[in-house]
């Protein structure tokens, strides 16, 4: 019960409290770019989900078992080439160019089965697709994980894979959200007089922030459903007099 | 190999404002809107992508003639992955403070499109010097464009300019609050998209005008 | 033909890319004592202020918590500091707890990292507000009112933050009587 509580908490904090475009801005190129027709909008939100998970989860293991201060495949070879080695081999270095190659073969990958099974898709797309590469979403959801591998160095919180996993799914859905959100929003205002300087993404924009005051409503959700979910332990009994350290 | 195209001059004077990143190609938008709640986080992002822009545009500019044309952006992601690397490790030696307030904006210059757009239009097919001056140019009319959008945001949202570093209080803090407190909601996010929006709208307008002149 | 067409097109990456790693594993080998000061100095910096009449600090062996010795200029032990973190209100909050030696009272409380609302929840790092906690005696947990705080164990929420203040003295709390319970135990030298 108090897994599935923080994985509830986790997932709302993720999809509407912490917005990857509305709290954190990223995903803004193509939430202003692609965001013009509703099924283009929803077509590249699942897109980005999917990627983002994929590429979550490569992330995370590579990070594991090779990157992070004392990971177990590296300090293994390590220990091969060196037998009497000490301290702890980091690699951590190396993260941010291990982590946009695997978005980019991630995003190869997306690309391939799109093509091969939504055909129409993929020319709706053009160039948008390739384009999920310099999504700032799935290379922040990769840095937020990496944050949170646990590793040999000082993790003061910890994930599996699991709850790698969840964060990188809810991140997308959250960016699914916005995009259908402002795509919708997108095709009512068409039929608008928009002012001619402010055509494109000056009102994009604009409308992106009045959706972010709607969504900082949102904030305060997890820590009240926290309390809910998970009722305070019972308060500590009296704690007796600690005696004086012998110094 | 040729250098045809424009001259580094021209290259440096388009990247300010004619050909301004954010606000004319809108590119780049994610650190725009993330770092300018204040000016000195709109200056570090400048500066980092000063840093990884020009390392990376020389870089490419010098082995182009060696670039095989399906493998270019591999090799222009690469390089501005280990650029951007070495800009946040030194951020986190020397500017430590800033570093933890920009967090993951500075790993993510790694996706900023102004870069691989560079690297693309300029880098890969001109030579070094031109690639420099581009490189300086863009930085410049992104520092530009953060500049604006920071003021605006960190004047109305906590009174200061340049607070962290230089401690200048344009709103003096003895105002009665109740006379003028504070619009926190120019450093929320809603503010830095309503600002970065009406922005591009004014550059819009002033184009239009003084293509009409 | 065209195997051989992308070996021999790759080498420029795979040169590339040792250059970079050998590039790379230089800077880090170079910066990183740098960087790793500074993470211990954004602590160690705060313990002067934290724990009054002391002038430094230092590790303390605790096993596999983490506690700061806080010593003075004789290097005698003048108390503890104790990091602690949890949810906040809006992110992940992260303080720092100043003990006396006994580890009987509170000496101080600093926050390290906040995400809460600007102008109203963030206002926890304002040291007025942070000064209620000085002076606290660590037996009984520290209960938060929204009116003039009555007994002795009691502190005033700030106006219009109250999870946020709650957040704080919640997280203080708990790492407080872990800390008790682990000084008595004799774990911490």
């Amino acid at each position: 019960m108090d897994y599935l509580a923080t994985i509830l908490l986790l997932a709302i904090s993720t999809a509407l409290i912490n917005n990857m475009v509305f709290h954190f801005f990223v995903g803004n190129c193509p939430f202003i770019g692609v965001s013009r027709k509703l099924d283009t909008a929803f077509g590249m939100g699942a897109a980005v989900t999917f990627v983002t998970t994929i590429a979550a989860l490569l992330s995370w293991l590579i990070t594991w078992a090779v990157l992070a201060p004392g990971a177990p495949l590296t300090t293994w070879v390590w220990h091969l080439i060196r037998p009497d080695a000490k301290g702890v081999v980091d690699l951590s270095i190396l993260n941010y160019v291990v982590y946009i190659f695997v978005i980019a073969w991630a995003v190869q990958l997306v690309e391939m089965y799109v093509r091969k099974f939504f055909p129409a898709l993929y020319k709706a797309f053009g160039v948008f697709l390739p384009l999920i590469t310099t999504n700032c979403v799935i290379l922040f959801v990769c840095l937020e994980i990496m944050k949170h591998v646990p590793s040999a160095g000082d993790v003061p919180d910890p994930w599996g894979l699991d709850k790698a996993l969840i964060y990188a799914f809810c991140a997308g859905l959250g960016f699914l959200i916005a995009i259908v959100i402002m795509a919708g929003m997108r095709e009512e205002i068409e039929h608008c007089d928009v002012p001619k300087p402010l055509q494109g993404p000056g009102i994009t924009l604009i409308m992106a922030g009045i959706l972010s005051l709607a969504f900082l409503g949102f904030t305060g959700m997890d820590s009240n459903l926290a309390k809910i979910l998970k009722p305070a332990p019972t308060p500590a009994p009296e704690i007796k007099a600690a005696p004086p350290p012998a110094s | 190999m040729s250098n045809d195209g424009p001259t580094p001059l021209e290259r440096f004077v388009q990247g300010i404002i004619p050909e301004n990143p954010v606000l004319r190609q809108v590119l780049g938008i994610c650190p725009t809107l993330a770092v300018t709640n204040t000016m000195e986080g709109a200056m570090t992002m400048t500066g980092a992508v000063l840093f990884v822009l020009v390392c990376a545009n020389v870089l490419i500019s010098l082995i182009r003639g060696m670039l095989k044309p399906h493998l270019r952006i591999l090799v222009f992601t690469l390089t501005i992955a280990a650029f951007v690397t070495v800009a946040d490790r030194l951020l986190a030696a020397f500017m430590y403070d800033m570093s933890k307030q920009l967090g993951p904006y500075i790993p993510l210059i790694i996706v900023n499109c102004i870069i691989i757009a560079r690297c693309e239009i300029c880098a890969a097919k001109q030579g070094v010097w031109t690639a420099f001056s581009d490189a300086v140019g863009q930085s410049l009319g992104f520092g530009l464009a953060l500049g604006c959008i920071a003021t605006v945001r960190e004047v109305l949202g906590f009174g200061t300019w340049f607070g962290k570093w230089l401690g200048w209080h344009v709103i003096p803090a003895s105002i009665p609050t109740d006379v003028w407190s504070p619009w926190v909601i120019m450093v929320l996010p809603p503010g830095a998209f309503l600002t970065l929006g009406l922005l591009l709208g004014a550059t819009n307008w002033m184009t239009a005008r003084t293509k009409k002149a | 033909m065209k195997k051989q067409n992308y070996i021999a097109d790759a080498w420029l990456v795979i040169l590339l890319s040792l250059l970079f790693g050998g590039g790379l594993a230089g800077v880090q080998a170079s910066l990183k004592p740098r960087i790793d000061a500074n993470k211990l100095g954004d602590t160690l910096s705060q313990i002067p202020a934290l724990v009054p009449g002391s002038t430094r600090g230092e590790k303390a062996d605790a096993g596999e918590a983490v506690v700061y010795k806080a010593l003075d200029a004789a290097g005698a032990t003048t108390g503890w500091v104790i990091p602690a973190s949890g949810q906040g209100f809006a992110d992940r909050l992260e303080l720092l707890i100043g003990l006396d030696a006994t580890g009987g009272r509170i000496t101080g409380l600093y926050v390290l990292d906040q995400k809460e609302t600007p102008g109203l929840g963030d206002n926890i790092t304002a040291k007025a507000w942070r000064d209620q906690y000085a002076g606290k005696a660590t037996d009984k947990p520290i209960v938060v009112r929204k009116t003039k705080p009555e007994a002795p164990n009691e502190i005033q929420a700030i106006t219009g933050a109250t999870i946020s203040s709650d957040s704080v003295t919640a997280i203080a709390n708990a790492a407080v009587a872990k800390f008790r319970t682990d000084l008595a135990g004799g774990g911490i030298h």
